[in-house]
């Protein structure tokens, strides 16, 4: 019972938010967007290569031995970008949420800065596992442990940025909570989003893929290429978009099962409760459907009409994804940002 | 964009009341806490890194990013296309493999340990001092952004510039290889010129603490000398980084020589370049600063000028020694220039943190957090009742040791320890010895003793429970230790004396 007592919400920082709420929130949102795209590519793309190299060794085919260098490349490449771009979403956060976001992270502070090694070594592990390739051709099996050992690091990272990013929006639940492994089950909606997240990262990797050797294939029509690089090319991309196409189909379940997850009097605003939230699912649900038959004719047909158009209802439904994913936090928010107001003009008392 | 940041209308609302309970009663309660809590700054949770500390965290994360963003980001890859440029006016194709793989290594440093040791001096200080970084990114947001712009278009740089070697190798191309290359370096030492704005305002906010003007706070007084010093010492740590490798892992003479002379050019520009912007600096700062400069290194006056005099005497020997004849320079010789330079920006980096002392934000805000024009507010209302995360909010006799330790995790955590590796800020050093009421006599006087240590804030009832558990948790520790002691002392004895 929360009798009369206070939450436990810090006051916001002295010096004021420097800029227009809305414009900090749109680039929140956008920043936000770029840089999980990339993530997704680096993560799906890393395991990818671990799984067709793992393959490629019990079949011991060297297409999809081929097949697994290539994702490694694009992954190693990716990660780069990742990581810079996720400054952005993070200046933002901080900027904006200060007194949710700085107290869910300091709660879980020890896991936060593991993250800085974790990522340190999995991304060093991802350089030797691409450019010792050819070095290691003999000894495949310390090699595809190299590769092994950076997916499981990537893949648990994101747990530990979804803890955060899920316990800023329970004030109420603080005072008891107690670090990081604590956190990843007293929580609710961590699992549901951290599914929703990982199937959105394979869809998001195989779409690349079909999409840069689409390209490639265009710019390169003329040049020839030896038959196993083409091969290869070929084989890959098809694997892309089978991925994608499947895995988006089971995010409609995953997608129910993080609405579900969320608090009734959220949950409900997504259901008839308030216009947008329902309108921005609707559509969400709509365009996913369209993105699906897009992603099924480029299949079968190979079609770069239909694959344009399932790019173009990619972005919308990421789009709508983000800006959904802040209305909850918003719903969740918006009575504790009423009482702990933020500082958004310079206040002189002394 | 009506719709960002918009209230959910009341018919659609989440129902308050499932939270907080509506009664006017709770509302009025709820009300005056929040007005006892007024506006401050003891606001965040705190993390303890006991053995650690605190500090030590940041500092371990900053220097290595330090070490690597002026050493490699930017001194290196000055270095990588001087190279670069050299080989392909000489037509000489062992120096051009040399630079490609000075871009492998620079490539895989920066975007693994480099880009992370960035983001985790920034997720360090949220977890450590939410308080600072949360102001300062209030203060310098914008310059932020661009910063990150920056950033942005260095990392995409250095992976098209890495990546397109091969493909650029043309006379034609080549030259748009290096121009690649230049921007690179123009570009990294950009996000050096950003984030000295920042780094140098902790020490001189200069008119800002006054007016609270960005541009006041950017281009202040230190701003200028700090560039300028970290831009040599990225020179030259990257020379003495460089060289150690060279000389340790390259074979052939004629290269090698070739790559010394190139380094001798930048030793030239950049040692004078050091030592006058040092100076410069030294000029800019605030006097009480200037006076804890030798202090903060923890080394004696004598002993303070013995080692940064032989550091740069080592350095210069190096570099004369190594473009007149580089053949017979020891690996030694470059060894130790190696841990010479480091050693120079380590020491730049910690004296510019810790002659800020007892300020992180000089003027504004103490190293605890606590705001320097909240003082006095703090001594009459209390921090307990202020500290949103506390446990307790007020002292009573039965709670000394929990009230005590509250208050030691808002002002002494962010750089002591109980019993931690640094023995200078572990307490159960410092005070060994000493009883409840001399701690408690020594806490309300230390900032005068110890210029470097923030006054104590709070009421006299939070002085007695802070000095209550710090006695209590200090001579735990001894007890402990002398328990196992003598517990150890007697099974030796018993041993060495068998029945």
């Amino acid at each position: 019972m929360m009798f009369a007592q206070a939450l436990p919400i810090p006051n916001d920082i002295q010096l004021p938010i420097p800029g227009d709420m809305g414009l900090l929130t749109v680039l929140l949102i956008v920043t936000f967007l770029l840089h999980i795209v990339f993530v997704n590519v680096t993560i799906s793309l890393a395991t990818g290569a671990v799984i067709l190299e793992a393959i490629g060794i019990k079949k011991q085919s060297p297409l999809y031995d081929r097949m697994a260098q290539i994702c490694s490349y694009h992954a190693s490449i990716h990660k780069s970008i990742a990581v810079v771009l996720g400054v952005g979403p993070i200046l933002l956060v901080s900027i904006v949420y200060t007194q949710y976001f700085y107290s869910s992270t300091i709660l879980i502070g020890k896991a936060w800065l593991s993250i800085i090694l974790l990522l340190i070594t999995a991304f060093l592990l991802l350089y030797a596992y691409k450019f010792l390739w050819q070095k290691l051709k003999n000894k495949k099996m310390l090699h595809w442990l190299i590769g092994f050992a950076a997916c499981v690091i990537l893949l648990f990272v994101p747990l530990i940025f979804i803890v955060n990013v899920v316990s800023m929006l329970y004030p109420e639940k603080w005072m008891e909570s107690n670090g990081f492994f604590h956190s990843l089950f007293s929580y609710p909606q961590v699992w549901q989003r951290y599914v929703h997240f990982m199937l959105s990262s394979f869809a998001a990797g195989g779409l690349y893929l079909y999409l840069f050797y689409t390209w490639k294939r265009r710019r390169n029509q003329k040049q020839d290429q030896n038959y196993q690089e083409k091969k290869a090319d070929r084989q890959i991309r098809k694997i892309g978009i089978k991925t994608t196409f499947w895995l988006t189909l089971f995010q409609f379940a995953a997608g129910t099962f993080v609405l579900f997850a969320l608090k009734r009097e959220v949950m409900l605003l997504y259901m008839g409760g308030n216009a947008l939230t329902t309108g921005l699912l609707m559509a969400s649900i709509v365009v996913t459907l369209i993105l699906l038959g897009f992603l099924y004719v480029t299949d079968k047909k190979d079609s770069y009409r239909a694959f344009t158009g399932a790019v173009a209802s990619f972005l919308i439904v990421l789009g709508l994804m983000g800006w959904m994913r802040h209305e909850v936090r918003e719903a969740y928010l918006q009575p504790h940002i009423e009482d702990h107001p933020r500082t958004l003009e310079m206040t002189t008392d002394k | 964009m009506k719709f960002i940041g918009r209230k959910f209308d009341d018919s659609t609302t989440i129902p308050l009341s499932s939270h907080f309970p509506q009664t006017v009663a709770v509302t009025f309660l709820r009300n005056i806490h929040l007005f006892i809590k007024g506006v401050m700054n003891l606001n965040f949770p705190t993390v303890e890194f006991s053995w650690f500390g605190n500090g030590t965290i940041i500092a371990l994360i900053a220097i290595v990013h330090v070490v690597i963003s002026h050493g490699v980001a930017i001194g290196a890859s000055t270095l990588m296309v001087t190279a670069e440029y050299h080989a392909f006016r000489k037509k000489n194709l062992k120096l051009d493999a040399f630079a490609r793989n000075m871009a492998k290594w620079i490539l895989i440093i920066t975007t693994t340990a480099g880009a992370m040791t960035g983001v985790g001096i920034w997720f360090s200080t949220t977890v450590i001092q939410p308080d600072s970084i949360g102001s300062l990114l209030r203060i310098f947001f914008w310059a932020w952004v661009a910063e990150w712009a920056v950033f942005i278009t260095e990392v995409v740089l250095l992976i098209i510039y890495y990546y397109t070697w091969d493909m650029y190798k043309e006379t034609a191309k080549k030259m748009k290889h290096i121009r690649i290359g230049i921007a690179l370096c123009i570009f990294s030492w950009i996000t050096a010129a950003i984030i000295t704005g920042v780094l140098a305002a902790k020490l001189t906010p200069g008119k800002w603490t006054e007016t609270f003007s960005f541009w006041h706070a950017f281009f202040n007084p230190t701003y200028l000398p700090s560039l300028g010093f970290r831009t040599f010492l990225a020179l030259l740590l990257a020379i003495s980084l460089v060289s150690f490798f060279v000389k340790w892992l390259i074979k052939d003479n004629k290269l090698k020589e070739e790559i010394f002379r190139i380094f001798s050019i930048w030793a030239a520009i950049s040692i004078p370049g050091i030592l006058t912007t040092a100076i410069w600096y030294l000029q800019s700062i605030p006097q009480e600063a200037y006076d804890l400069v030798v202090y903060s290194t923890g080394m004696s006056e004598k002993m303070f000028d013995v080692i940064n005099l032989t550091g740069l005497g080592v350095i210069l020997l190096f570099i004369f020694w190594a473009a007149i004849k580089p053949k017979t320079m020891p690996l030694i010789l470059s060894f130790i220039v190696l841990g010479a330079s480091m050693g120079f920006i380590a020491e730049f980096e910690f004296v510019r943190e810790s002659v800020r002392k007892p300020f992180i934000i000089y003027d504004y805000m103490y190293a605890n957090g606590v705001l320097a024009k909240d003082a006095e507010k703090l001594n009459k209302e209390g921090v307990l009742t202020h500290s949103t995360f506390a446990e307790t909010t007020s002292v009573t006799p039965d709670n000394m040791y929990e009230a005590g330790r509250e208050v030691y995790k808002s002002q002494c955590l962010t750089c002591h320890t109980v019993d931690g590796w640094r023995s200078k800020r572990a307490l159960s050093k410092r005070l060994d010895g000493w009883s409840e009421e001399t701690i408690k006599g020594f806490i309300p006087t230390m900032h005068h003793v110890r210029p470097v240590m923030p006054p104590f804030v709070g009421t006299e009832k939070e002085l007695e429970a802070l000095s209550h558990y710090l006695y209590n948790v200090v001579n735990e520790e001894t007890n402990t230790q002398q328990a196992k002691e003598e517990k150890e002392h007697d099974v030796r004895a018993s041993a060495a004396h068998p029945q």
